[in-house]
C-alpha cells in the first residue's frame, strides 16, 4: 500500500486544474489524516518558538527588506557571487531555463565519469525535474534526506516543500523500506525506520563521489553557499565526495555573510518551529584537504528574471521557502500538496507555479485559496501573497477577456447577466421572482439546494446552498410599511 | 571546464532591465547600509546566565553537557572518554596534546581518509564559539576544531565549549566574526529527523551522541564553580 492510492502529476504542464486534482485527495481519509496531523504538530511548535521571540516583527521587517533589497540589485550580487565564488576555487555556470541547467549538470557528471550522485533535498531540481532525466542519461540518483527516500523508493510525490513525505505515515513507511530494501521483519517505530534509513545510506556516503545540492543561500560578499538541514544528510554530501554541484535559482542570492543573522533565524522558527536547525553549513569554494575539491555553482533563470520586472509579483522571489505559508493555510490543511499539480504546493506554489510557467499553465491555482491572509501573517519575509493572488486573478481574467470563445462560457454570460440585472431594480425583483419559482424545482425539503444543473453545479459540487426564502426582504418591507408600523 | 554560455549575458541583460526602476548601482552599499535592523541584537543576560541557558538548550537537544575550570579541563575530559565505553578516538590535528586521554587509541586527523575515520568510535573537538539563544556550538573548522569530515563520521562527539567564547544572542555571534568564515558549521543538538509522522528521532547521519565540555574560563565573574552544574540549570530564566 502506498500513501497514495492515486499517482498525482506535478508538472504544471500535464496537472489536471485544482478542482479537479483535488477530489482523489478529498476521498482519502488517511491522507488527509496524515497531512493534518503533521500540519498540526508543525504550526503548533511554531507559534510557541514564534510567540517567545519578542523581536518577530522586526526580524520579519529586517528579512523582508533584505530579500527585497537583494532583488532590487539582484544583477550586482550575482555578479559578486559569480566573482568571490570564483576566486575561492569554484565554477559558476549559467542557465536560462530548466533543459540548459539539466545539461549543464549531466556534462559536469559526464567529465567526472559519475554513474551514480547523491542528492540533498533540493525543489529547485524538483522544478526542473532533474532526476528522471538523470536516469535517461544513465546516470543514478540516490536521495539522502529521509524523506525524500520515502518518495523515491516509494515511488511517491512530494507534498510539501520543507517535509515532502508528510502524507505517509509510519505503516505506509514501513512497507515501502521492507520491500525495497529488502527487510522482512522491519518494525514501524520511527526510530527503526530512521535506522534503516541510515544503513541503507552510509556506503552510498562514503563511496560515491559526487553530489548535488539545491542552495538555501548565496553570499554574495563571500560567494558562499548556505545549507540548512537536520539530518547530517546534507553535511554527508558536501563533505565527502570529490565533486560538489549546487543548483540554486538566481533568486537565492543575499548581500552579506551578516545577512545569516537574520535569515537563519526566522528560517528553521517558520519551517520546523526550532530555534535553530540541528546543521547549517556553510562554505566559499575550494578548501584545500577539507571536502568537495571541484565545486561547481549552476545559477538557474527558469522565468524567474520574468517575475522580478514585475511590481506587484516581484516579492514572490523573496521566498525563503520555509512553508510556514502551506503549514498556516487552511485550503492546504484539507488537501495537501499533490492537488496544486506543481513540485511548489500551497499559498506560494498557488502565486509562484503559475508565474514560471508564463501563465500558460496551473491558471487554477490562484483561485485556490480563500484570501484569508493566514499566509501573508506568518511568511517571515511578508510575502503579500493574498495581494499576489488577486493580481494574477485579474491578468487571468484579462487573458480570458480578449477570447471570442468567452461568449460561449456560461460563466462569463452569467456574469453579463448579473451585471445587467443588478443595474435595474426592476429587473431585480422580477429576477428574484423567477429565482423563487425556478430554485424550487432543486430545493429540498430541508430548506436546502443540493444540486444545482450546468455552472451553478460547481458551487453545490463541494457544498449545499440555502433555498431562496418564501418573501424577500423588499417584499417584507413593503408589507410592513402598508400596515403603517 | 567551463562551457561558454551567452546565457549568463542573457540572464544579467534580463536581470538588470527587470530591476531598472528599483536598483541604485551608484551607491550600493549605502542603501544597503540603511536596511531597517531593529531586531535584538545585544544580549542583556549576566555571563552566569548566559551559560546557564547555553547549558540548558543543549540539554534541551539531548546533549550531554559538564562544567569545568580550566585547571581540571584535561580530568573531565579523561572522564568523559571513559564513560562513552568507547576506545578508539580521532583527535582534531591541532588538537592540544593534554586533551588527548592516556589509556585510549587516538588517531591524530593528517588528512585520514573517509574509511579510517569511519573506523573510529568517537571523535573530541575544540569549537569557536556557542550562541546561547539557540543552543548552537559554531565550528570555524581551524586546526583545533578539525575538518569538517571529522565531527561528522563519528557516532560520539565531544565538543570543549569556552565559556568566553559563547554569546547570547545570534548577531552577537556575527558581530565577533572579525571576517566572515571560509567554512562553518553551526550544530544544534545531534543529528535529527521529524520526517516520518513529525516524531522527532535523535541520530539519522550525523553523530548520535553530543557531549559538550563547558569549560569556565570567566573567572570570578562566572560563578559556576561554587554551584553544580545542576544548579546552574535551575538558575535558568525561564
Amino acid at each position: 500500500m502506498n500513501g497514495t492510492s492515486y499517482h498525482p502529476v506535478l508538472d504544471p504542464t500535464l496537472a489536471p486544474p485544482f478542482p479537479k486534482a483535488v477530489l482523489p485527495v478529498l476521498r482519502n481519509p488517511q491522507l488527509r489524516k496524515n497531512v493534518a496531523h503533521a500540519i498540526d504538530v508543525i504550526q503548533a511548535k511554531r507559534s510557541r518558538l514564534v510567540a517567545e521571540k519578542v523581536d518577530w516583527q522586526e526580524l520579519r521587517s529586517a528579512g523582508a527588506a533584505i530579500r527585497e533589497h537583494s532583488l532590487a540589485h539582484l544583477g550586482a550580487y550575482l555578479e559578486q557571487f559569480e566573482v568571490r565564488c570564483t576566486a575561492a576555487g569554484g565554477t559558476v555556470h549559467w542557465a536560462a531555463d530548466a533543459d540548459e541547467a539539466r545539461r549543464i549538470i549531466v556534462e559536469i557528471l559526464r567529465q567526472e565519469n559519475a554513474s551514480e550522485v547523491i542528492k540533498i533535498k533540493t525543489m529547485t531540481s524538483a522544478e526542473i525535474q532533474l532526476n528522471p532525466f538523470l536516469e535517461a542519461a544513465g546516470i543514478k540518483a540516490y536521495e539522502t534526506d529521509l524523506a525524500e527516500i520515502i518518495l523515491q523508493l516509494g515511488h511517491e510525490e512530494p507534498s510539501h516543500i520543507v517535509v515532502p513525505a508528510l502524507h505517509v505515515n509510519r505503516s505506509q513507511v514501513r512497507e515501502i523500506f521492507a520491500q525495497s530494501m529488502g527487510i522482512e521483519d522491519l518494525s514501524d517505530d520511527p526510530k527503526a525506520l530512521t535506522a534503516a534509513a541510515r544503513n541503507y545510506l552510509r556506503q552510498k556516503f562514503l563511496t560515491v563521489p559526487t553530489a548535488i545540492s539545491g542552495a538555501n543561500f548565496l553570499v554574495a560578499e563571500t560567494g558562499s553557499v548556505a545549507i540548512v538541514e537536520s539530518e547530517g544528510n546534507g553535511r554527508m554530501c558536501l563533505t565527502l565526495p570529490n565533486t560538489m554541484i549546487t543548483l540554486a535559482g538566481i533568486e537565492k542570492v543575499i548581500p552579506r555573510f551578516q545577512d545569516l543573522e537574520v535569515m537563519l533565524q526566522v528560517l528553521a522558527r517558520s519551517a520546523t518551529g526550532e530555534r535553530m536547525n540541528p546543521y547549517t553549513s556553510l562554505w566559499s569554494g575550494v578548501t584545500p584537504g577539507d571536502g568537495p575539491q571541484r565545486f561547481h555553482v549552476v545559477l538557474l533563470d527558469n522565468g524567474r528574471s520574468e517575475i522580478l520586472a514585475k511590481n506587484t509579483e516581484r516579492q514572490t522571489l523573496r521566498c525563503i521557502r520555509c512553508a510556514a505559508c502551506m503549514n498556516s493555510c487552511p485550503v492546504y490543511r484539507q488537501t495537501g500538496g499533490h492537488a496544486y499539480g506543481s513540485v511548489y504546493p500551497g499559498p506560494i506554489g498557488a502565486i509562484l507555479t503559475p508565474q514560471l510557467m508564463q501563465m500558460n499553465h496551473a491558471q487554477s491555482l490562484p483561485y485556490a485559496s480563500s484570501l484569508c491572509g493566514a499566509c501573508y501573517e506568518v511568511c517571515p519575509v511578508k510575502i503579500n501573497i493574498p495581494e499576489v493572488l488577486l493580481e494574477l486573478r485579474s491578468q487571468l481574467v484579462n487573458q480570458e477577456r480578449g477570447k471570442a470563445a468567452k461568449f460561449f462560457d456560461p460563466m462569463y454570460l452569467g456574469l453579463r447577466a448579473a451585471n445587467l440585472i443588478f443595474s435595474r431594480a426592476w429587473l431585480f425583483h422580477s429576477a428574484q421572482y423567477l429565482g423563487r419559482v425556478g430554485l424550487k424545482l432543486f430545493t429540498g425539503k430541508d430548506g436546502w439546494i443540493h444540486r444545482l444543473p450546468s455552472v451553478g453545479g460547481e458551487w453545490t459540487q463541494t457544498r449545499d446552498l440555502r433555498g431562496l426564502p418564501k418573501q424577500p426582504f423588499h417584499g417584507w418591507w413593503a408589507a410592513r410599511q402598508k400596515e403603517g408600523r | 571546464m567551463k562551457v561558454p554560455s551567452d546565457s549568463r549575458a542573457r540572464i544579467l541583460q534580463q536581470v538588470h532591465a527587470a530591476t531598472q526602476k528599483t536598483e541604485n548601482p551608484g551607491d550600493l552599499a549605502s542603501t544597503y547600509s540603511s536596511l531597517p535592523r531593529t531586531y535584538v541584537r545585544a544580549g542583556r543576560l549576566s555571563a552566569t546566565e548566559r551559560i546557564a541557558l547555553m547549558i540548558e538548550r543543549l540539554r534541551e537537544y539531548d546533549a550531554d553537557v559538564v562544567v569545568t575550570i580550566p585547571d581540571k579541563l584535561d580530568a573531565a575530559i579523561a572522564t568523559q572518554l571513559k564513560a562513552s565505553g568507547r576506545h578508539v578516538f580521532i583527535a582534531a590535528e591541532g588538537l592540544p596534546a593534554s586533551w588527548m586521554t592516556d589509556g585510549f587509541e587516538w588517531k591524530i586527523d593528517r588528512n585520514l581518509s573517509a574509511a579510517e575515520i569511519e573506523t573510529c568510535e568517537g571523535v573530541v573537538t575544540g569549537s569557536f564559539g556557542g550562541i546561547a539563544d539557540s543552543g548552537t556550538i559554531v565550528l570555524h573548522h581551524s586546526a583545533r576544531e578539525g575538518r569538517r569530515i571529522v565531527s561528522l563520521l563519528p557516532d560520539w562527539h565531544l565538543c570543549i565549549l569556552y565559556a568566553s567564547r559563547v554569546v547570547e544572542t545570534l548577531p552577537e555571534y556575527f558581530a565577533r566574526c572579525d571576517q566572515p568564515p571560509v567554512l562553518a558549521t553551526y550544530i544544534s543538538g545531534p543529528s535529527a529527523t521529524a520526517d516520518i509522522e513529525m516524531t522527532r528521532i535523535k541520530g539519522v547521519h550525523g553523530p548520535r551522541f553530543l557531549n559538550v565540555i563547558v569549560v569556565d574560563d570567566l573567572g570570578a565573574e562566572l560563578n559556576i564553580r561554587q554551584q553544580g552544574k545542576e544548579e546552574i540549570s535551575q538558575g535558568k530564566s525561564t
